[in-house]
């Protein structure tokens, strides 16, 4: 039994209106009247406070991939494990790329700092201005995250259906004031710039934007650019918009917001970054440690060749061939990027190749197949097992991003 | 500068070129973004080799690059 609320259409009583009863159970039943007349109840909540439907729970935000944003607690760093990175010129952390106009501004890291994470958190992006630098008006300095079309096609965008999304962050600044960023189309023909303010130093604050859908504008709705959330670090007039309304311009950030590279030493960390769908911030979407990292392997693999598989085969005296499979399908095939020294054996000799004889012959969304040539050590003979081998200290970064 | 690479086994093109600046291997697919970059760079004046390390120039290049996805 329980204490109820009914709403009743008066089809059975003949009264229509809100229909109390009460019982000494401490449960409350919401009920609703069906076109019969008949009371259905809806939600019961027990003494212990746990609550029970009886249908299906609509809400605007999604309980499945609600947060748009992949790696938003900044835990997955496939390419620097942690690693601080001088002049970031593309990804730093798995999903999020720094863009500067001159490279060398800032230094970005998984932590840097070492400051104490929100509460729920482990991880943090850093970004350290290294100058005290006056942006021109062309300038920009943007940490963002392209989100691929697939992932946002249901908001809607560019149609009358366009949905309204709330981002929301924790952001921890050696500075105060306005901050800018914008949300923009993946082409830079609509942007909608924000503001959020940052009123005590050092210190983790809670921010939420709610934009408005864009009814306008091309949105991209496959395997390209979706969408692009930005956050600016300091961004010139040229790329600088009023807050709160769309453009046609590809604004960055808003006008007069703080620039971080403005400063030397400022410092810039951001986590729990969210967009989801509705106009109320929920609480962070907390997803599996393998799902986060099979979500950023879409776009970036880092594969461990420090073993030995002999999926390979020997071509030559002095080369070699290892195809690998994906852990999931990426975007597009891969660029392969080879730094450090490689080895390979064929069970019984040994070479070693410079990372400019390594590359990718061939690249698929599955599968790519990584050519060791030029080896120095004593020859193979065509035709032999060929694997990677435990000395490999060089890396491949299989790059499918934005 | 750039170098076209061949398939290990059949020498044949493979569709992909490398970047000698950072060691990387591109595939020619449009919505590749490195791939992007390498076509702005050739446009731009980016040194081009075939697979055998000489340069590609003249109307050579621009038959290439007529060729590209």
């Amino acid at each position: 039994m329980a204490s109820t609320i009914k709403s009743d259409n008066g089809v059975s009583s003949g009264v229509t209106g809100i229909v109390q009863t009460a019982d000494s159970s401490g449960q409350l039943a919401l009920q609703t009247t069906n076109s019969a007349g008949t009371a259905v109840t809806a939600l019961t909540l027990n003494n212990s406070q746990q609550a029970t439907f009886a249908n299906t729970i609509n809400v605007p935000n999604t309980f499945g991939f609600k947060n748009r944003i992949i790696n938003g607690a900044m835990v997955i760093d496939q390419r620097n494990a942690g690693a601080s990175v001088a002049t970031p010129a593309g990804y730093t952390l798995d999903r999020w790329q720094v863009l500067q106009s001159t490279t060398g501004k800032i230094s970005t890291q998984q932590n840097q700092g070492s400051v104490t994470p929100p509460s729920g958190f482990s991880n943090y992006l850093g970004v350290t201005s290294g100058s005290a630098y006056s942006v021109g008006s062309g300038d920009y300095y943007l940490i963002l995250q392209n989100i691929e079309g697939y992932n946002v096609a249901d908001l809607g965008y560019g149609t009358a259906n366009a949905k309204t999304v709330t981002i929301s962050f924790q952001v921890y600044s050696s500075l105060t004031g306005t901050f800018g960023g914008a949300l923009t189309n993946g082409a830079g023909t609509r942007s909608y710039p924000f503001t959020y303010t940052v009123v005590s130093a050092n210190t983790w604050t809670t921010i939420s934007v709610t934009i408005a859908g864009d009814t306008t504008g091309t949105w991209g709705s496959t395997n390209s650019v979706g969408m692009q959330l930005i956050f600016g670090l300091g961004v010139g007039s040229t790329h600088s918009g009023t807050p709160g309304s769309w453009s046609n311009s590809a604004y960055y950030s808003a006008t007069g917001a703080v620039s971080v590279v403005g400063t030397n030493g400022a410092t810039f960390y951001i986590t729990g970054v969210q967009l989801e769908v509705g106009t109320q911030a929920t609480s962070f979407d907390y997803r599996p440690f393998t799902t986060e990292l099979a979500l950023c392997q879409r776009y970036c693999f880092v594969p461990n060749l420090t073993y030995n598989n002999y999926s390979g085969v020997c071509n030559s005296t002095t080369s070699g061939l290892v195809s690998l499979s994906l852990p999931v399908p990426m975007r597009i095939a891969p660029a392969g990027t080879f730094s450090g020294s490689f080895s390979g054996d064929n069970g019984l000799v040994v070479q070693t190749y410079s990372a400019a004889n390594v590359s990718l012959n061939n690249s698929g969304v599955n599968t790519v197949r990584v050519y060791f040539t030029g080896g120095s050590g004593t020859a193979f003979t065509g035709g032999q097992a060929f694997g990677s081998n435990a000395a490999s200290t060089g890396t491949i970064i299989l790059s499918s991003e934005l | 500068m750039y170098k076209l690479q061949l398939d290990a086994i059949s020498k044949q093109s493979n569709s992909m070129v490398f970047r000698d600046v950072d060691n990387t291997s591109i595939p020619m697919i449009v919505d590749n973004t490195d791939y992007q970059q390498f076509v702005r760079d050739i446009k731009s004046g980016a040194q081009l080799n075939d697979a055998e390390g000489n340069p590609i120039t003249g109307s050579d290049l621009t038959t290439f690059m007529e060729t590209l996805p």
